[in-house]
């Protein structure tokens, strides 16, 4: 799976962990989900697919899971105010290093990198007079799975301050894409990995979480190459795994010293939480791969 | 006799006219100790012996055999010596490791280093052992293949007697021809055109002596401890499947040079796997003399005959000229190592004649990425060098792309006039770094970078700071390593590779050195190598990849573009410079140059 940049800058990442879980009746954040927790997921999923910062927005003092290695926590400087306030303070946290960012909340255990590109690719391949591409999907507009131009970082801090705390405040003031589910899927590759925009489900309360705790862990082909191939190992494998951990585990292998991963031919990782996702390829190599 | 590991002397043989004459030459403790053996002390002879600005070919160019401490000992994968001269395809400072019996018996006839220098009347021989040198006539072994020399030579002279010969290529002086001993070679840089200036086709050697280790005991617990981690899981891709291993891993993480580095996956990449021939083809397991990995891994080849493969040969002679049949790269190796020539080199420069031909640069309708039939053809060519397309190819890819012109360099494979291994350098950028810097050119084994972009630990796609310390990490260990010598595919099974190594030496030599004391040496050896091209008149431009590789990104298996500008290489570049302590352009401070003890 390709990672997204753009011809003039980086895209970047904002997950808003700092909502108050109230119906879940404990931190959505910290939630299990196939090997990690939900916001772990969410933000190694934006990791592995924009080049720019991944940035996580949480509330003042608010306690978080572990979170993968290179991504930033920021605080909200005031707690309850809503998204609004996390876009506001995610979109200024990136705006010098990225043009535009995706902006997802933390539960979201089917967010599909293959959604995250469409969505960043709309914006980056708009008119620039177009500051959002906000998804109009399986029902509703979900201004919590949208893509952003980080310009608009004062305009939201600005609406935030007047308290003008609905995303819709913002969507009146500027130039807003609304691509529907069908105008989504004319991309193959979602169309192909997340048919049903799957991305978009979140995990609201304990029977949604329970429903998709039900859902088996992704499918996803691995491949053993090398010394690691001996005894029969050859050839692709399709096995259910939300991990790399849980990969290597499937086709009978330890993620020691001794092994890597290169996650779609690309990425090469032995970080043995790296989520995975639906029609992921991983192939496992030597270490000492070379010589 | 000095202190464990040395004889403290190196043999400097002239062969010119019709005698040899022998001249030792005393290495002292401190030079030694600064550079051990291996490439690191001969960097330092072709400082001292070497005529600045010689041609690589002249009668006065030296080319030295060296020796290391640990060669006659019982540690695992020991058996090993450097050939150091100026090449003939860089201009600079070449150095080929091999391994093979010919580093015990030529250590055994009394010296660290058998250096050799002048031109025979007629095609000789020369045998070295304790009793001294002689010069012998050799004109029945004109033209045969390196493999076949060594047993003639054998026949005549004795079995006692170890050679290391050059073939065909190498007595036309094709300038990547090869020196092999025992089936090995080494291969890179041109060392065989060098002998074969010297009109010698091979150097044989006879043991007559014995060399002593400070701590026999220390040494033996040290060999039984390293030969039992040689059997664990760092080496097992070596043991099991060999080097060749690495063709469908690379391809799966789009790092498999393709027809000319025009791509960087091979669609037959599953026809040449080492894991389809091993279930198909593979007959035999061998080793290089002291060792208990043996990496080599043996094929049949259909109608007849067997080929040792390695990742680098079939790398260059499949992917990168678009062949994809089995035995049509079984065959072009084979035909390498008969004529004896660098499989890199040839393929890379066949590869670049073949991109050469689809533009209408070349004049050879035959010689098309993927006919089998005309990669051969043109080895024979290049063997020969027969007049035009072989006389051309013959002086590998740079040289040949001055010829043709036409912007042709831009694509022709090589850094310093070295072709590139096979690693592609948009997909491992810190592994591009290592290319563009090291001392001998585009190579792989004098840094090996690629280790860190392989390693999940830094993105391979966006060089930077990180991939320039990973570069560096790997070029010091990688002189070390060349210089005391122990085989490179043993590098896993050390946890402080420093510290063990210093250990090692320890034993041997009876030394006090630590680790700081051999990052010092490792160091001081990158840099002599460095000084002795600026010598001979490198400049920072050298410093530099093929300009495709910084103006055409890659599209990968992936989807992902892998980029590598030139203002990112030049960044890495200066960093490198910066960490290493040199200026701008890439020249050492005055002070630094003290401890190189090249000074007369
Ligand atoms: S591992 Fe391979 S190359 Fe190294 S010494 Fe052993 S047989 Fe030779």
């Amino acid at each position: 799976m390709a990672r997204v940049s753009i011809s003039d800058g980086a895209a970047a990442g904002i997950v808003l962990a700092g909502g108050r879980s109230s119906r879940m009746g404990e931190p959505k954040a910290a939630l299990e989900w196939h090997g990690s927790t939900l916001l772990h997921r969410t933000a190694a999923l934006l990791g592995r697919t924009v080049d720019g910062p991944v940035v996580v927005v949480r509330a003042p003092g608010q306690e978080l899971p572990a979170l993968p290695a290179g991504v930033e926590v920021v605080e909200d400087p005031v707690e309850g105010l809503g998204p609004m306030q996390g876009i506001a303070t995610g979109l200024a946290t990136v705006a010098a290093r990225a043009p535009i960012a995706f902006v997802c909340s933390t539960d979201m255990p089917f967010l599909h990198p293959a959604f995250v590109q469409r969505v960043l690719r709309v914006l980056a391949d708009l008119d620039p007079a177009v500051d959002v591409v906000l998804p109009v999907a399986r029902g509703f507009p979900q201004p919590l799975a949208a893509g952003y131009r980080t310009a608009l970082a004062e305009l939201v801090a600005k609406l935030v301050a007047d308290g003008q705390l609905r995303p819709a405040m913002l969507f009146k003031q500027c130039r807003v894409a609304r691509p529907d589910d069908a105008e989504l899927l004319t991309d193959a590759p979602l169309a192909r990995l997340d048919p049903d925009l799957d991305s978009l489900v979140n995990v609201n309360a304990p029977e949604d979480y329970a429903a998709a705790r039900r859902r088996p862990a992704p499918q996803i082909t691995v491949q053993r190459y090398g010394a690691l191939a001996s005894g029969g190992h050859h050839g692709p494998q399709a096995v259910r795994a939300g991990t790399l951990a849980a990969a290597a585990a499937a086709t009978g292998l330890v993620l020691d010293r001794h092994v890597v991963a290169a996650l779609n031919g690309d990425q090469i990782s032995r970080d043995p939480a790296l989520p995975l996702v639906a029609g992921d390829v991983v192939a496992f190599l030597s270490a000492d791969a070379g010589g | 006799m000095t202190a464990g590991g040395y004889f403290g002397r190196a043999l400097i043989v002239d062969v010119t006219g019709r005698a040899a004459t022998g001249t030792p030459l005393d290495l002292d403790e401190r030079v030694r100790r600064a550079y051990l053996g291996g490439v690191g002390l001969g960097t330092w002879l072709l400082h001292r012996l070497a005529p600045a600005g010689a041609d690589p070919l002249a009668p006065a160019a030296p080319l030295a055999f060296v020796f290391s401490p640990l060669v006659g000992t019982p540690l695992t994968t020991s058996a090993k010596f450097a050939v150091v001269a100026k090449s003939p395809l860089t201009g600079l400072l070449t150095d080929a490791l091999a391994s093979s019996q010919f580093a015990i018996s030529g250590k055994l006839t009394g010296h660290d280093a058998i250096v050799i220098r002048g031109r025979a009347d007629e095609l000789s021989v020369v045998l070295v052992d304790s009793d001294g040198v002689r010069l012998e006539p050799a004109p029945e072994l004109a033209g045969l293949p390196a493999a076949e020399a060594e047993t003639t030579a054998r026949e005549r002279f004795g079995r006692g007697w170890r050679t290391a010969a050059i073939g065909p290529a190498g007595e036309r002086q094709v300038r990547y021809a090869t020196i092999s001993h025992d089936g090995r070679h080494a291969g890179r840089g041109g060392l065989g055109a060098v002998l074969g200036a010297k009109n010698i086709k091979a150097v044989l050697v006879r043991a007559g002596t014995k060399v002593a280790v400070a701590d026999q005991a220390g040494v033996l617990a040290a060999a039984r401890d390293l030969r039992g981690r040689s059997f664990g899981p760092a080496t097992a891709k070596y043991r099991e499947l060999g080097t060749l291993a690495n063709l469908l891993a690379f391809n799966a993480v789009s790092t498999l040079p393709t027809r000319n580095f025009t791509a960087a996956t091979f669609e037959a990449a599953p026809r040449l796997a080492a894991e389809e021939l091993h279930e198909m083809r593979g007959v035999a397991r061998n080793s290089c003399a002291s060792c208990s990995i043996g990496c080599e891994h043996i094929y049949s080849r259909k109608g007849g005959g067997s080929q040792r493969m390695e990742y680098e040969n079939v790398f260059a002679l499949g992917p990168l000229c678009g062949v994809s049949d089995p035995d049509d790269v079984f065959a072009a190796s084979a035909r390498c190592d008969e004529l004896g020539i660098d499989t890199i080199s040839a393929g890379g420069t066949i590869a670049w004649a073949m991109e050469c031909v689809e533009r209408g640069l070349i004049d050879a309708p035959w010689l098309r990425f993927g006919d089998g039939a005309a990669l051969l053809r043109a080895l024979d060519a290049i063997g020969a060098r027969e007049p035009g397309l072989g006389e051309l190819l013959a002086q590998g890819s740079r040289h040949a792309a001055a010829v043709v012109g036409h912007d042709s360099i831009d694509f022709a494979p090589q850094v310093k006039g070295l072709e590139l291994p096979g690693y592609e350098p948009r997909s491992l950028q810190a592994m591009a770094l290592g290319l563009a810097v090291n001392s001998r050119g585009a190579d792989h084994n004098r840094s090996g970078a690629y280790e860190a972009d392989l390693s999940g630990e830094l993105d391979r796609l966006a060089g930077g700071a990180a991939h320039v310390a990973a570069a560096i990490g790997t070029e010091d260990r990688a002189a070390v390593m060349d210089s005391m010598i122990l085989c490179k595919f043993l590098r896993g099974v050390f946890t402080e590779p420093f510290d063990e190594w210093a250990a090692l030496l320890a034993a041997v030599t009876g030394w006090d050195v630590d680790a700081a004391e051999l990052r010092a040496v490792a160091r001081r050896i990158v840099l002599a190598k460095r000084v002795f091209n600026l010598r001979e008149g490198a400049t920072a431009a050298d410093d530099r990849l093929p300009a495709r590789m910084l103006s055409t990104p890659l599209a990968l298996g992936s989807g992902r573009v892998a980029a590598l500008t030139a203002e990112r290489l030049q960044s890495m570049v200066d960093g490198y410079y910066a960490a290493r302590g040199l200026d701008a352009a890439g020249r050492p401070r005055p002070a630094d140059l003290a401890g190189l003890l090249i000074d007369g």
